[in-house]
């Protein structure tokens, strides 16, 4: 299994706006940022140069991984618009 | 969507909901099924196990014949997994004359979307693309729901939520604070192809039969578990982590899986197999504490929505209770409608129906091999316990031999206290004895 190709093989219908919204101001406080590891699609990634959490909701497989792992509810979680976002083959 | 009336609304078209209408619906309710994927089963990436239970047969005649699940499990594999071992327990049933009671493997978006069509003819209507965002309360009671754009509604006297693990819809509602890591597991998955003749030999199956492996350890210490099961032409492979470890441990999911994936245990059977999915869930894993009341004016909540979901390091059990109570919240969803009485008294006939069913008299009788799964040590330590109990009971290396219990003090000594062993030891025997 190479790693980097399976991010590739999930499907999705973006919608143009994010469903989820990250408070960065609310972030900078955070010790451990557990998003960017625990995210099983990462879309949180650590920037240095910004010094903050970069978040692509475009890759997002709708766990709700982020949001328990957040303690400082630094995010307003939703599921995307109806039809959109991540589809999961059906065969 | 205002023109017609309905007596039931159900949020999500997963086994819970799908059952839940369909059963609202056999009782006369005019029911309406919103999925906020384009189509149901596009949002479930699931493919493990469903164990046989009453409600859908009941609902649906000939339901284990027609349903399109995939292989009936006959054989199952529990290995603990240590650094340079692995012990398996493997459990085969070949009794073929007994009334099927067992448990299948199958592939859920291709589930869903059949289980809802049956909800469909029988009368529900079904409407996919459509995102719950929220409830309607009238005078202290849910009538209906917030679906998407800003003043959708739908109101109904009945609201049955089967929104899944997050639970959005009864935290609204008052029934929980919101889940939490802690109660949690986060499940990653890799689907893979390969034919039909190429898993029967690699499992040791015929054709129709399945096969599940589970593994315990092998996680870096993050407590969880892995798992291959057998689709008719596909292998399910993955991991379910308990979150609040992975946080604490600091390991990526799909960093585990890569390992996983390629570890001794499972590459075998994946040679030449072709990996054409990735996906990952949550899932509530924290037994009987985290089941909320499920039902208060107006609304109930089924399946994972209600923490129904559980394993005991056994078995897992999900679907079947997600199936069971998504049955109970329509019948007594549609006795109540009947009476023109949706109140939260009545509506309690509810939670008084699951705690009398299997579904919560399971987490009750396995609560405590639930908590027991939460102990680090099990993960980690213990493992490596087994592996070294094994290796030295096979090795062969001109010493006199040792009894197992010497064995297994001096691989426990290194490790564990004492006294926190024999704690242990108490602890699995009342978990499971």
């Amino acid at each position: 299994m190479n790693l980097d190709d399976i991010f590739d093989l999930v499907s999705y219908r973006i919608h143009p706006e994010p469903h989820i919204v990250v408070d960065h101001d609310t972030c900078a406080s955070c010790s451990h940022r557990a998003c960017t590891f625990a995210c099983p699609a990462r879309c949180y990634e650590w920037n240095e140069v910004r010094g903050r959490v970069d978040f692509a909701y475009e890759s997002c497989l709708e766990c709700g991984t982020c949001l328990l792992v957040c303690d400082l509810g630094a995010l307003d979680w939703n599921y995307p618009a109806g039809g959109y976002g991540v589809r999961f083959r059906a065969t | 969507m205002a023109a017609t009336e309905f007596d039931a609304v159900v949020v999500g078209a997963g086994p819970a909901g799908s059952i839940a209408a369909l059963t609202l619906s056999q009782k006369g309710v005019k029911t309406l099924l919103l999925e906020r994927g384009e189509r149901p089963g596009a949002k479930n990436m699931f493919g493990g196990t469903l164990a046989w239970c009453p409600a859908p047969e009941e609902l649906i005649p000939g339901f284990w014949e027609k349903a399109p699940w995939e292989r009936e499990v006959v054989r199952r594999v529990l290995t603990v997994v240590a650094e340079t071992s692995a012990t398996s327990m493997v459990f085969r049933s070949d009794d073929v004359d007994r009334p099927f009671r067992g448990r299948v493997t199958l592939f859920r978006p291709a589930f869903d979307a059949w289980l809802a069509a049956q909800a469909q003819a029988a009368g529900v209507t079904v409407v996919c693309g459509c995102t719950v965002e929220g409830l309607v309360v009238c005078g202290g009671r849910v009538c209906g729901v917030r679906v998407g754009g800003s003043d959708g509604v739908v109101e109904a006297p009945l609201v049955v939520a089967g929104d899944g693990a997050l639970s959005f819809l009864a935290q609204e509602a008052g029934l929980h604070a919101g889940v939490h890591a802690e109660q949690m597991a986060v499940g990653v998955r890799a689907l893979y192809a390969l034919e039909e003749d190429e898993i029967d030999g690699r499992f040791g199956l015929v054709r129709g039969q399945g096969a599940t492996n589970e593994y315990l350890g092998g996680t870096e210490g993050v407590r969880g578990g892995g798992f291959v099961y057998t689709q008719t032409e596909s292998l399910s492979v993955g991991l379910v982590l308990h979150l609040d470890s992975l946080k604490t441990r600091g390991f990526a999911p799909y960093d585990l899986l890569e390992r996983f994936v390629g570890s001794v245990h499972v590459a075998p059977l994946l040679r030449g197999a072709q990996l054409v999915e990735y996906s990952a869930h949550l899932l509530p894993e924290a037994g009987l504490s985290m089941v909320p009341r499920l039902s208060t004016s107006g609304f109930l909540v089924a399946g994972d929505a209600g923490g129904l979901c559980y394993t005991n390091g056994l078995t897992q059990e999900g679907m079947n209770l997600a199936m069971t109570s998504g049955h109970l919240a329509g019948l007594v969803g549609a006795e109540a409608l009947e009476v023109g009485d949706v109140s939260a008294a009545r509506l309690a006939a509810y939670d008084r129906r699951l705690r009398e069913s299997f579904v919560l008299r399971d987490l009750k009788t396995y609560d405590r091999a639930i908590k027991l799964l939460r102990r680090d040590r099990l993960f980690s330590d213990y493992p490596e316990v087994v592996g070294a109990i094994m290796e030295q009971l096979y090795a062969s290396d001109g010493a006199p031999k040792r009894r197992v219990g010497s064995i297994a003090r001096g691989a426990l000594r290194d490790r564990i206290p004492i006294r926190e062993t024999l704690a242990d030891l108490i602890r699995i025997g009342r978990s499971y004895l």
